[in-house]
């Protein structure tokens, strides 16, 4: 008797095995379907690429890279540091703030905290585009064009960022353990650098990801404030690669420089989803 | 009086001061970066301030004026405001369904310990990449797929579905299916994941003593992971909501710009995008800005309010 | 924390005031700068300018010529960056630093007209480029504000022609010889006659209806403005007339973009399209699937004048307003149009229809210059004689998008998207009256 439900059990967790391995195989073939057109049409000519569609890799990968890489309108170690910076000091400063101000408005009790909460939401609802204009109007009204900084320090107020990081704490974060901690003598900083940023290291991990591709794909903002060619970065170099002349066009290096372009956030991404893991609450808390 | 005062001093005292503290960066750099630019835009909403060539027209006060231009019914008979509030909020959804139910779906499957999924490092890194991919790159591919003179119409052809290549980039059906793929392809995988941070953060034990309860997966779902989970679940839907309302980049680059065919596929940052273009008008624009955080407001507000409720 | 915002926002408030006050300075320009900027969104004139003008290339972004510093700023014009910024360069040019400030820059035919007819572009006669009697005529006009005053050059001709195929042309008319071809698409009217006999033979007169619009568009005879009013010429309406009638017919294969994928399809070996419309550049440089090695269709091309004569792209290189290098602004610009070895150059080496009629009626009437492409055709003998017809006129600066938005909309009625011409013709108003407010739309 026992041994059947044990079977019939076996048996359903196969079952389910099997459709959920079958469900992620096929989402992975359509993800990297995708890719592997950024990779063939990569490796085609220009002249190939307008011939039309295939799933052969062309042999023309090196040709582009080579193309790619000695283009004189670009330079393209220079954009990688470009935006690696951009894209890494924003994802830095941007998560450790909004976890900061996060807990500043969940932990501690002042006199207008939830209207500082309901007024970071409302600010949210504000589309990016708003602020972008006279940002950029006020930008070249004080000279401030190629100074990268300045793609940097705003992300330190996101307030979507910031959202996040406050239902993390909720869901997470028992107000008994700030304090315990408290009782153990701990000042605020420390509390909050040594004892809750650790507890927040999945959430800080999968908003420095998004922080960090957002970044490293933006195009409009960086397009419009740098212009020397040792302050460009990787999308502003595509699309220069794009308005290339008629004589010099060439689809090939586009998407070779796209390919690249993909690489670095491609190894951030698997450096940070390891931090997505469990238990580290429950330790602590129990602790 | 005196006595509430001291007990909550006992709790709070001192402590207020961090709080301010902690919020200090925040709201500097939101002032100086933020701020300053956003009050630009409604201010410059009230006034007649765009390009002609490059001469500066305005800025002059106009009252209300720029709000009442954009309720008035246009050439084509309706007030385009609304029809492109309708299509971005359309839109949104034919992508977010999937997207939430599909992402639900797999970020159990990998917290699941029953399941014990093999090759997560690999499944959780292949379902995040199309989000790497930059939205014009992902356009670029999707004409060359979808052209009539493109491989799936050169499949459907050969399998004898379709007769005569069909324009998919051209029938509404169709052009707004490939957004909502489009979408749902580069968004899914980032709603997983932070829905799988979610669960991960919900307190182990808790799974083990109702499974020693012997409650079924079902039971748990619904009276721990989800309640748990609900603070994390309303960021996503929110900010998937408020970037649904924004949307921009699929549609405008897989439309040529103006929400092919017949607006059907217009929305509103589109509509923001042509008051902005070579007429860089501020006014016109602040005003859409406005509306559309007033419409972001009241959506978000009622959102909450019902996820709340229950 | 409330006072502390408030105060921000004033001290703010203040300084941007203050910056906007600021009151343009009057420049002397006793002496001419070091340092000459140039404004590009890629690299092709900036190419030119390190061959032929400078004295040496320092780097990708650095000429020396003389003791003068030749510098360029790109953007690239994706997403309106390069108009974008360079706009607000030149709005902000009083407040530049002379090194600073906009000398030159570029502009295309789409949109010059925006910058010439204002105060940041200057007179070029004014600092010495005199002599245009060797350029075609409009070229100036291009570069000419209303009142006729001289803002650039260019560097280029663009005439542009039917580039028919000749194995199709044999087929339908039982000749490939451009004069005989020439004849059998003289006028509009015969043009959809031989449409009708392409269409008899299996084969389409066009690839694409969009493929004519540029013809129809060059000839108009009132602007796409009259006193601030949006208006339709007459010969916009006869476009849409022809595709209309040509998809009822089955004249045209598609009614895609030019540059989409259906559009070019017809430039394979095994395409069915009879004429494709461009200058020189098209079929040097972007007719690339007929340029394939197994695919193409290399050679079977010639090109007659067609129906109308029209012009297709182009650069420009205008003189910025409070430059302080006018000396060698006009030296470049002199260069470019009238120093003839230069001007033969562009030819000979880099595939270009110059802007000097000496140096291009001298190769139209070289016996042994032919292009391979064309089956041995002079195509500058072709291109020469189409320069002389080409006017520039009725064009305004709203010109790039309402001709790029009544196509796109156009198109809608024409794949059966929207349900009358009327309807199409709404949805293009609308749209141009959200993009420029400052137009009367009826």
């Amino acid at each position: 008797m026992k041994k059947d439900v044990n079977k019939s059990a076996k048996l359903k967790l196969l079952l389910s095995r099997i459709v959920v391995y079958g469900i992620l195989i096929f989402l992975a073939f359509l993800c990297l379907f995708f890719f592997y057109l950024m990779f063939v049409n990569s490796s085609r000519s220009n002249a190939q690429l307008n011939t039309g569609f295939t799933l052969i890799p062309g042999g023309n990968f090196l040709m582009n890279f080579k193309n790619a890489w000695n283009d004189g309108s670009i330079n393209i170690p220079v954009g990688m540091k470009n935006s690696f910076l951009i894209a890494a000091f924003s994802a830095v400063l941007t998560t450790y703030f909004s976890a900061l101000t996060a807990y500043g408005t969940y932990v501690y009790d002042f006199k207008y905290k939830s209207l500082v909460h309901i007024f970071i939401l409302a600010i949210m609802m504000i589309p990016s585009q708003v602020g972008a204009v006279g940002f950029i109007q006020l930008a070249f009204k004080y000279g401030l064009t190629n100074q990268l900084w300045l793609l940097i320090v705003p992300s330190i107020a996101a307030s979507a960022v910031y959202f996040y990081m406050r239902q993390y704490l909720e869901a997470t974060l028992p107000l008994e353990m700030v304090e315990a901690a408290r009782i153990d003598g701990s000042n605020e900083f420390r509390i909050f650098n040594q004892i809750v940023l650790p507890i927040m290291k999945p959430a800080i991990a999968v908003q420095m990801i998004f922080s960090f591709v957002g970044s490293w794909n933006n195009y409009f903002m960086p397009a419009l404030l740098l212009n020397k060619a040792e302050k460009k970065t990787v999308p502003i170099m595509i699309a220069q690669l794009r308005s290339a002349d008629y004589s010099k066009f060439d689809m090939g290096k586009v998407y070779m420089l796209m390919l690249m372009a993909i690489l670095p956030v491609m190894i951030i991404y698997i450096i940070l989803s390891k931090s997505i893991i469990k238990g580290v609450t429950s330790g602590s808390v129990k602790g | 009086m005196v006595k509430i005062k001291k007990e909550n001093k006992k709790k709070s005292i001192s402590y207020a001061k961090w709080g301010y503290l902690f919020i200090l960066p925040f709201f500097v750099v939101y002032a100086i970066f933020t701020l300053y630019p956003q009050l630009l835009t409604i201010y410059n909403s009230f006034f007649e301030y765009y390009r002609d060539g490059l001469n500066v027209v305005g800025p002059n006060f106009v009252g209300l004026a720029n709000y009442k231009a954009l309720f008035t019914v246009n050439s084509s008979g309706y007030i385009p405001l609304f029809k492109f509030l309708g299509n971005t909020v359309w839109l949104w959804t034919i992508g977010a369904i999937p997207q939430f139910v599909i992402a639900m779906m797999l970020a159990l499957f990998f917290t699941s310990t029953r399941l014990n999924i093999k090759g997560q490092q690999f499944f959780k890194t292949v379902i995040y990449m199309p989000n790497l991919i930059m939205a014009s790159a992902f356009s670029m591919l999707f004409f060359a797929l979808f052209s009539q003179v493109g491989p799936v119409n050169q499949l459907l052809m050969s399998w004898g579905v379709l007769d005569k290549a069909f324009n998919f980039l051209g029938v509404r059906v169709t052009v707004q299916g490939l957004i909502g793929l489009m979408n749902f392809l580069m968004w899914f995988g980032n709603t997983t994941i932070l829905l799988m941070a979610g669960i991960q953060g919900i307190d182990e034990s808790l799974f083990e003593s109702a499974r020693l309860d012997g409650s079924s997966s079902t039971q748990v779902f619904f009276n721990i992971t989800m309640p748990l989970l609900m603070p994390i679940f309303i960021y996503v839907f929110i900010t998937s909501m408020i970037g649904g309302i924004q949307m921009f980049d699929v549609p405008q680059v897989l439309t040529n710009g103006i929400g092919t065919p017949n607006n059907t596929s217009m929305t509103l940052i589109m509509y923001l995008n042509t008051f902005l273009g070579v007429s860089k008008n501020y006014g016109m624009a602040g005003a859409v800005s406005v509306l559309l955080f007033i419409i972001t407001a009241i959506l978000s507000t009622v959102v909450f309010k019902t996820i709340n409720k229950k | 924390m409330k006072k502390l915002l408030s105060a921000i926002l004033a001290v703010l408030m203040v300084v941007s005031l203050a910056a906007c006050s600021k009151p343009a300075d009057p420049t002397p320009a006793a002496e001419e700068g070091k340092v000459l900027n140039i404004w590009t969104w890629n690299e092709e004139f900036w190419g030119f300018l390190g061959k032929y003008y400078a004295d040496e290339v320092v780097d990708a972004t650095t000429l020396k010529k003389g003791d003068v510093t030749i510098k360029r700023t790109t953007y690239p014009s994706d997403g309106g960056a390069y108009q974008d910024a360079l706009d607000e360069a030149l709005l902000n040019q009083a407040n530049a630093a002379p090194d600073e400030k906009v000398d030159l820059f570029l502009a295309e035919a789409d949109y010059i007209l925006k910058y010439t007819n204002s105060e940041a572009t200057m007179d070029v006669k004014s600092i010495g480029v005199t002599d245009f009697s060797n350029t075609y005529k409009y070229t100036v006009e291009a570069a000419s504000d209303a009142k006729g005053v001289v803002k650039g050059v260019s560097f280029q001709c663009c005439p542009a022609a039917v580039i028919y195929r000749r194995s199709i042309a044999k087929d339908v008319l039982g000749t490939d010889d451009p004069a005989a071809v020439q004849e059998a698409m003289a006028d509009w009217d015969k043009f959809n006659a031989l449409a009708e006999q392409c269409k008899a033979k299996g084969y389409y007169m066009i690839s694409t209806t969009n493929a004519t619009y540029r013809v129809f568009s060059n000839n108009v005879t009132s602007p796409w403005v009259v006193d601030g009013k949006l208006n339709i010429d007459a010969n916009i309406e006869k476009w849409m007339d022809q595709s209309e009638e040509f998809v009822k017919n089955g004249y045209t294969h598609y009614t895609s973009n030019i540059w989409g994928a259906e559009a070019t399809e017809d430039m394979f070996g095994e395409g069915k399209a009879l004429c494709y419309f461009g200058p020189a550049w098209y079929f040097n440089f972007s007719m690339t699937n007929a340029q394939d090695k197994e695919k193409g269709s290399f050679g079977d091309w010639a090109i007659c004048q067609g129906p109308q004569a029209f012009f297709w792209g182009g650069t420009w290189i205008l003189a910025a307003t409070g430059t302080d290098n006018p000396t060698m602004v006009a030296d470049i610009m002199n260069t470019f149009i009238n120093n003839e070895e230069v001007c033969e150059k562009l030819v000979r080496d880099e595939a270009q229809f110059s802007n000097n009629q000496v140096i291009n009626n001298k190769l139209a009437t070289d016996s042994t210059y032919g292009s391979a492409f064309l089956g041995g055709q002079n195509d500058v003998a072709v291109f020469a004689e189409l320069a002389k017809n080409i006017k520039f006129q009725n064009i305004t600066q709203y010109d790039q998008l309402c001709n790029e938005g009544l196509q796109k909309y156009f198109t809608e009625y024409l794949d059966g998207q929207v349900a009358t011409r009327e309807d199409a013709i709404n949805n293009f108003k609308d749209y141009i009256k959200t993009t420029y407010p400052s137009l009367t739309v009826e």
